[in-house]
C-alpha cells in the first residue's frame, strides 16, 4: 500500500469528515447552475491544481486517475457533443452532427463530471471511514445504529474478498470453470452471487446479534471512543475551497478563453 | 386481523445491518461497473443506458429480501454514499442520484402498503427510480438539448436496462436466496407462518 497512498500528512486529512462532507456536498448544487463554458474551464483547471496539492494519492497513481478521469468526463459528454441540437454546423456525416452549441455543451458537461470526480477523488482519499462515520454521529446527530451499521459493514469487505477467492478455488477443484458456454457462465454468475450474499446476509445478522448481546443501545446516551471535534485546520479548509469556487468565478469574467458565457443558449 | 396489527415493522439492528451490508456489496458492485459503463459511452448509440439499470438494483433488491417500510431508500441512499467513499467515477454525483432514486423506488413499495413483494412491483421500482435518474439528468446531462431520435433510443435503452437488471434480476435472486434459507429470519412474520402453527 506504500505505493498507492502519498504524504498522509497533509491538511485535509485532518479536516472535521463532516464539514468536508457537507461543503464538498454544496458544491454538487452549485455548479448544476453553472451553464458559463468559461467558468467551468477554470474551476475544473483549479481542482485540478488544488488536486495535486491536496489528494491522499501518491504521484504515479494521481497521474494515471487524473488521465483517465479526464478521457472518461469527455466519453461522458460524447452523445451530446455528436448528437445535441444545435443550428451552426461544424461537422456532419450520416447521423452525427456536431454543432458549435452541442461542442460547448458536450465541453462543459465533460468538464463538470471531471471537476465532481477530481473533489469526490479528494474526499475519498483524504477522509478514512471510521473518523467519517464517528463525526457524523457526532456532529450531524446520525442515529448510532446506522453509523456502527456502516463501520461493521466495512470490516466485513476483507472477509468478502477471502470468501470470494474460497469459492473460486472450490469451483476450479470442481471442473466448474472448464466449462463453456453461455449457460456454464449464468450458472457460475449465480452461484457466486447466491453464495456470497448468502453468506454476508448470515453474518451480518451474527453480528447484529453479538452486538445487541452485549448492549449496543439503540436509544440512549452513548459516549464515543473517538472524539472528533473541530480545529483551526477547518477555517484553512473551508478558505481554501472558497478561494478556488471564488477565484473560478473571476478568472472567467476578467479572463474569458471562449465566447460561451450560456450553453443553453441555441 | 389481530396478526396483521401485529406485523412489527419497524427496522431493529439487523434489518439495518443486512442492509447495509448487502448496500457495500452493490457499492462495490458500482464502483467496478463504473467503468465498464464509462468505456461503452463513446459509442454514441447509447448501449450505456442499457447498462444503467444496474445502479437502481440496490433498493428492489433490499425490499424483497426484507420487506419493511424504509430498507430501498436506506439501500440505494448506503450503496450510493458506499460508492462515493470507494472514489467512484463522478464522486459527490452519486449521492444525490442513490437518495433520488432510493425515494422512489421505495414510493413504490409504500404504494403498496409493504404488503405485495411481486415482479412486477419490483419491476415498477425499477422503473420509479429510472425517472428519477431522468429527472435528475434533464438538468445535469441536458438531456432535452439532445436530438429527438437520440433521445428516444437513450430513453428506450435505459427503460430496458432498468427493467431487466433492477427488476427481474433482483427478484431471481430473492427467490435463489429463499432456497438458501436466509430470508426467513429476516422477513417480519405473516399470518401463514401463523397458520402453520395451528
Amino acid at each position: 500500500m506504500d505505493t498507492v497512498w502519498g504524504n498522509t500528512n497533509k491538511l485535509f486529512f485532518k479536516v472535521n469528515p463532516s464539514l468536508k462532507f457537507l461543503l464538498v456536498s454544496s458544491l454538487f448544487i452549485l455548479y448544476l447552475f453553472v451553464t458559463n463554458l468559461n467558468t467551468m474551464i477554470w474551476t475544473a483547471l483549479l481542482f485540478f491544481i488544488l488536486y495535486f496539492f491536496v489528494s491522499g494519492l501518491s504521484g504515479k497513481w494521481s497521474f494515471w486517475f487524473v488521465l483517465l478521469t479526464l478521457i472518461v468526463s469527455l466519453f461522458s459528454a460524447s452523445a451530446m457533443i455528436f448528437f445535441g441540437k444545435g443550428s451552426s454546423v461544424l461537422f456532419q456525416k450520416g447521423l452525427i452532427l456536431i454543432t458549435r452549441e452541442s461542442l460547448a455543451r458536450g465541453v462543459l458537461l465533460g468538464l463538470r463530471t471531471f471537476t465532481f470526480s477530481l473533489i469526490g477523488m479528494v474526499f475519498a482519499t483524504t477522509t478514512q471511514p471510521v473518523p467519517f462515520f464517528y463525526s457524523l454521529m457526532q456532529q450531524l446527530k446520525v442515529p448510532a445504529r446506522y453509523a456502527y451499521g456502516f463501520m461493521a459493514a466495512f470490516r466485513m469487505i476483507p472477509m468478502m474478498a477471502e470468501e470470494f477467492v474460497k469459492i473460486r478455488q472450490a469451483m476450479r477443484v470442481r471442473g466448474m470453470n472448464r466449462q463453456k458456454g453461455v449457460k456454464a457462465f449464468c450458472e457460475r454468475m449465480t452461484r457466486y452471487c447466491l453464495s456470497m450474499l448468502a453468506q454476508s446476509i448470515r453474518r451480518a445478522q451474527r453480528t447484529a446479534i453479538a452486538m445487541e448481546a452485549k448492549r449496543f443501545s439503540m436509544t440512549a446516551e452513548r459516549t464515543y471512543y473517538y472524539k472528533i471535534s473541530w480545529s483551526r485546520k477547518d477555517i484553512y479548509f473551508v478558505l481554501i475551497v472558497l478561494c478556488t469556487v471564488t477565484l473560478g468565478f473571476v478568472l472567467s469574467n476578467v479572463l474569458p478563453i471562449t465566447p460561451y458565457t450560456n450553453v443553453l443558449d441555441h | 386481523m389481530a396478526h396483521e396489527k401485529s406485523r412489527n415493522l419497524k427496522l431493529n439492528l439487523t434489518d439495518i445491518l443486512v442492509t447495509i451490508v448487502i448496500a457495500l456489496v452493490f457499492g462495490l458492485v458500482f464502483r467496478l461497473m463504473g467503468p465498464v459503463y464509462d468505456l461503452v459511452q463513446p459509442l454514441g448509440i447509447h448501449l450505456d443506458a442499457l447498462l444503467y439499470g444496474i445502479w437502481f438494483i440496490a433498493a428492489p433488491f433490499a425490499a424483497l429480501l426484507i420487506r419493511k417500510p424504509g430498507v430501498a431508500f436506506l439501500a440505494e441512499t448506503a450503496a450510493a454514499l458506499a460508492e462515493m467513499l470507494f472514489a467512484g467515477s463522478g464522486g459527490i454525483i452519486n449521492l444525490y442520484y442513490g437518495l433520488l432514486q432510493g425515494a422512489f423506488s421505495e414510493a413504490i413499495f409504500a404504494a403498496w402498503r409493504y404488503k405485495k413483494f411481486s415482479i412486477g412491483v419490483a419491476s415498477l421500482s425499477a422503473f420509479a427510480a429510472l425517472i428519477a435518474s431522468i429527472i435528475l439528468d434533464a438538468g445535469y446531462a441536458y438531456l432535452p438539448l439532445l436530438a429527438g431520435w437520440n433521445l428516444i433510443l437513450y430513453l428506450v435503452f435505459r427503460l430496458i436496462g432498468s427493467i431487466l437488471l433492477s427488476g427481474l434480476f433482483p427478484y431471481a435472486l430473492v427467490k435463489g436466496l429463499e432456497k438458501t434459507g436466509v430470508t426467513q429470519s429476516l422477513r417480519p412474520v405473516t399470518k401463514e407462518d401463523y397458520d402453520v402453527l395451528k
